[in-house]
């Protein structure tokens, strides 16, 4: 805290302290607080009843804390199965999909292959079409594949449109490792199999993470996709259950709001946690290269 | 690891087409939307009863979320699959959309066979017979939508009885708005609400047969006045009316600004009647009353089972609508398929206030008019919201209305 | 243990046969193995992202309504019906068009003020950052449930506030009017958005050469002149990344508006994302829907390619 305080507010070589910053930092904070002030409202609506949500003010806190609101949410909004469904999907799709996304940027960055400058651009220009657009044919294909409303449905186009982002990313990178490393086992007679897994995949870690991450957070709020590809309620994802709820109980506040949290929360979570990766994640990809 | 992950994936997939296969030989298959609590008690003992009179066979239902329901069954069609029987509104956009598709098989043979027209009511058998030559569904509930209104709120205005003509509402309304109350409430964010009162309203100004003229696109929406007269008259409840704001929330919230005495009237179906009795303390305080079009027909829709063209047990199907719509299971299930049953021998006892009114109201009318949404095509339909929305909210003059209707039927594929 | 896996490798492919064709020289064939990493990936990406594309124009040309086991053809006839006759085609166009313009010049210009405030020796700038970022990982359908909560025009959020304010003059049906009901649902999108480019942004200044700023400042630059000088033309390439990428993911806007007005009221708020899944998914028909995907696929690749023309040629630049 010391240490904080020795330098803040002082401009870099400076040590005296500058009001400019002081002023600016009032205002930082007025931001910050009008930033969190939707969460405020939302985690208090969820603790309070019917009657409180009507009567109290919206930065009131609860006059008592009434849970009974998530548990409500919960078991109305079936969101044990539902949970579940996206627990699912998540754990598997991100780790395969990275996976698969990471062997190709191996033969992309490391083996010599004709064409590979026009994959890229494929790649590349993957990370840039909005799946939004084609919802429709993307309805057709699969369900002419009979897999409507089934996990490998969903998980197949998922894997789809995250392969091109992360594969850049990861192309990006792997171009970058000093070819003394690889070019010693393929001497030796290694396998490309074997580099990727024996010195590849060790060495990017960090970055594998951040993107673990990443896709972890964008597989858990994906909306339109499942939308239209999982019509059986009881292969629901949360944020598709979370639009129902809001249609069928949209006037019970404070389960709604309860029902709010519940989908957020381990995105939050994970978030927290793992704060600087995203960060790593993100701009890996953006400003580098 | 990952070469589990594939196997396993390659199991999920043969899982699903398993369950892709056509019912087995002795299943009837049905397909309809969440039912209500009551509604799936009664169901479940209906179909129990038929497997005990009918060994060997067996009654499956497959229930899923309104929209849920209609995407499974457009999915099925593509794929020549589906149940046996399955539930679907009535009226040009939902159900014909079905028969127009060949996706219904005609049931006259069976309406001979078993001589149902000797028990459905009129009401009811209407639904069947609007996609002629063919009758198309056998009648599973019959709904209607009317005035519910607050006691109360009526007494506070000055209001004796509930007016029994357009312009006594009128009257009632203007009444309403002098004492400072919402006349009705309307959730505008779900657009099949407020619609709701521009039905009534052109049946009102229109007359039966011109309404009916108009919902089909057989007269021209700008060479009709009244058209143009029910728009403006839609406008005059939106602009004076309504409680407002309304855009915003759905038809659920409006219920709830209802039952809190926000506004004094719904135009709400049979169903609410239910909902006030578990969601106020105190029903008795609110009537409910026909919307007086003066044209004799009551507003509501109905909701058929259809028979699957690609059903491979049609007559057991045929049996089994037989039971569900025989003289005993109407009467012993009454009210569990809504305030009315579909069966026109049944005796009704022990009605509440509400209910009563209800049971009441429906045999004086012989005949109705449906819901926009489902007499037009879909298409038409979502134009039509527009429309009305655009009135609502004053951005679209009512005499422009017509006009954008017509334009649009005019150019529509056909 | 690497070493031990190399010799056993070698040891294999010394023992295959120089001359002739063997399975085991094929799998050691570094064209075998390329394909053999890249497939997977390749393959998914190829039929679940391109080939729904492709489909997407092939639809356009077509008439189909999701029952019939045939598609029609149509010619140009979808294209004619959604310049022509569909009522809310150019109003969907129109307000993609505001609404991108919006996307791309509000959060990164907040986000860029704020990441050159955060990046100061201030207290709590970690925390702020975190804060800052928090919207961006909630799902956009939370975030529309959320918001439009806020707006309830009965109950929430801005109308309380309003009032206890004593301003109810400015109270109004946020989500409702069809005059602002657009700009409400882009409140929640800036919201959401602002700490994605901030993070940008942010990563986009540690670029930015230290020893200069100090050098300009012993110089007697003005802060603002320093920011003119030195922190701006520094920051030129994360600037255009910013905003081409805020462009693209503006044309995506369709969780938000479906989750807070699915496009009313009276289809004011209506996108050309929303209207094509309304028209193909809802309205069952695919071959209009397509054609208006088409129309924001052409916008989108009108921006795209130029800017990955742009970014490769960089790329090569850079070596």
């Amino acid at each position: 805290m010391t240490t904080m305080f020795s330098t803040a507010f002082r401009p870099l070589g400076s040590d005296r302290i500058d009001p400019f910053l002081v002023v600016l930092w009032i205002a930082l904070i007025a931001i910050a607080l009008i930033w969190v002030a939707p969460i405020i409202f939302i985690v208090f609506t969820s603790l309070k009843t019917n009657a409180d949500v009507m009567g109290t003010g919206a930065f009131t806190p609860p006059p008592e804390l009434f849970t009974q609101n998530y548990p409500d949410a919960w078991q109305r909004g079936n969101f044990a199965t539902r949970f579940a469904n996206s627990v699912i999907i998540t754990l598997v799709k991100v780790p395969v999909g990275l996976m698969l996304s990471a062997m190709a940027a191996y033969a992309l960055a490391r083996i010599t292959l004709k064409g590979k400058k026009l994959l890229l651009l494929l790649v590349l220009f993957g990370t840039m079409i909005p799946f939004q657009v084609m919802l429709a044919p993307l309805f057709t294909l699969v369900n002419s594949m009979g897999l409507l409303n089934t996990r490998l449905g969903l998980f197949l186009p998922y894997i789809a449109f995250g392969v091109p982002y992360q594969v850049f990313v990861l192309h990006g990178f792997f171009k970058e490792v000093p070819h003394e490393l690889s070019e010693a086992a393929l001497m030796d007679g290694a396998s490309h199999f074997t580099i990727f897994r024996r010195i590849f995949l060790p060495i990017s870690l960090p970055i594998l993470a951040a993107l673990l991450i990443l896709d972890f957070v964008s597989t858990w709020n994906e909306f339109a996709m499942a939308l239209v590809l999982l019509l059986d309620s009881k292969m629901w994802t949360l944020p598709l259950s979370l639009m129902v709820f809001q249609g069928e109980f949209g006037s019970e506040y404070g389960p709604l709001n309860a029902a709010i949290v519940t989908t957020v929360l381990p995105a939050v979570i994970v978030y927290l946690i793992f704060q600087r990766y995203f960060v790593g994640g993100l701009t890996s990809g953006a400003v580098k290269g | 690891m990952q070469t589990f992950k594939f196997v396993s994936a390659a199991a999920a997939l043969a899982s699903t087409l398993g369950l892709a296969l056509p019912a087995h030989a002795q299943e009837v298959l049905i397909w309809m939307r969440t039912p209500q609590a009551s509604e799936a008690k009664a169901l479940k003992q209906i179909m129990t009863e038929f497997e005990a009179a009918n060994p060997g066979v067996t009654v499956k239902l497959d229930t899923r979320s309104t929209d849920e329901h209609k995407s499974a069954l457009r999915i099925a069609a593509t794929s020549k699959g589906g149940p046996d029987l399955y539930y679907m509104w009535t009226g040009l956009g939902l159900g014909g959309d079905y028969v127009k598709s060949g996706l219904s098989a005609p049931l006259d043979e069976y309406y001979k066979k078993y001589k149902w027209a000797d028990r459905v009511r009129p009401l009811a058998d209407a639904y069947s017979n609007l996609y002629p030559p063919g009758k198309h569904g056998v009648p599973y509930q019959v709904n209607a939508e009317a005035l519910y209104y607050n006691k109360t709120l009526f007494k506070k205005a000055g209001i004796e009885t509930p007016p029994k003509t357009y312009p006594e509402l009128m009257v009632t309304v203007g009444k309403l708005k002098a004492a400072g109350i919402p006349a009705i409430t309307f959730g505008g964010s779900v657009n099949w609400h407020v619609m709701r009162l521009m039905d009534a309203i052109l049946e009102t100004q229109c007359g039966a047969k011109t309404h009916d003229a108009l919902k089909a696109m057989t007269v021209k929406w700008t060479e009709t006045p009244c058209a143009t007269s029910a728009f403006n008259e839609f406008h005059k409840w939106a602009s004076d009316y309504m409680l407002k704001p309304f855009m915003s929330f759905d038809a659920a919230q409006s219920r709830k600004l209802f039952e809190a005495g926000r506004a004094a009237m719904m135009l709400e179906g049979d169903w609410l009647a239910g909902q006030l009795r578990s969601e106020t303390k105190e029903a008795e305080n609110f009537g409910v009353f026909a919307f007086p079009t003066g044209t004799g027909r009551l507003y509501g829709f109905g909701v058929n089972l259809y028979l699957n063209p690609y059903s491979k047990n049609k007559d057991l199907s045929a049996k089994f609508l037989d039971y569900f719509i025989s003289d005993k299971v109407q009467q012993e299930h009454l009210g569990a398929f809504g305030a009315l049953g579909v069966n026109k021998n049944v005796v009704h006892k022990n009605l509440d206030a509400l209910d009563a009114t209800w049971v009441e109201m429906f045999p004086k009318y012989n005949a109705s008019f449906v819901n926009g949404d489902q007499g037009f095509p879909l298409d038409v339909t979502t134009e039509y919201f527009r429309v009305i929305n655009s009135v609502a909210g004053d951005t679209m003059p009512p005499a422009q209305a017509v006009a954008t209707m017509q334009t649009f039927i005019d150019k529509r594929r056909q | 243990m690497a070493d031990q896996v190399y010799q056993v490798v070698s040891a294999r492919t010394a023992s295959d046969p120089a001359e002739g064709f063997s399975w085991r020289g094929a799998w050691h064939a570094p064209l075998t193995q390329a394909w053999l990493l890249l497939g997977p990936a390749m393959l998914i990406y190829a039929v679940f992202a391109l080939y729904p594309m492709v489909d997407t124009f092939v639809l356009s040309f077509q008439t189909w309504n999701g029952l019939t086991p045939h598609r029609g053809f149509a010619g140009l006839d979808n294209y004619a019906f959604i310049f022509n006759d569909d009522p809310v085609f150019w109003l969907a166009l129109r307000n993609t068009v505001i609404w991108t313009f919006l996307a791309v010049s509000i959060p990164p210009l907040i986000g860029f003020g704020l990441a050159l405030a955060v990046n100061q020796q201030i207290p709590g700038r970690n925390a702020m950052r975190a804060i800052f970022y928090l919207p961006v990982i909630l799902a956009p359908i939370a975030v529309a449930t959320m918001w439009k909560w806020m707006y309830d025009p009965f109950f929430g959020l801005f109308n309380q506030l309003l009032t206890s304010a004593g301003l109810q003059g400015l109270i109004k049906d946020w989500l409702g009017d069809r005059q602002v009901a657009l700009y409400s649902v882009f409140g929640a999108y800036v919201w959401q958005h602002v700490g994605f480019s901030m993070v940008l942004f942010l990563a986009g200044l540690q670029g930015v050469n230290q020893t200069l700023v100090e050098a300009a400042r012993i110089d007697g630059a003005n802060r603002y002149q320093v920011f003119q000088h030195v922190t701006l033309p520094a920051m030129s390439t994360s600037i255009t990344i910013v905003l081409v990428l805020s462009l693209i993911q503006s044309l995506k806007a369709f969780d938000i508006v479906y989750g807070m007005t699915l496009g009313g009221p009276a289809q004011s708020t209506q996108m050309l994302a929303l209207w094509a899944f309304t028209q193909s998914m809802q309205i069952h028909d695919f071959g209009r829907g397509s054609a208006v995907a088409v129309v924001l696929l052409l916008i989108t690749l009108a921006i795209v390619v130029p800017y990955m023309l742009w970014r490769m040629k960089r790329e090569e630049g850079q070596g």
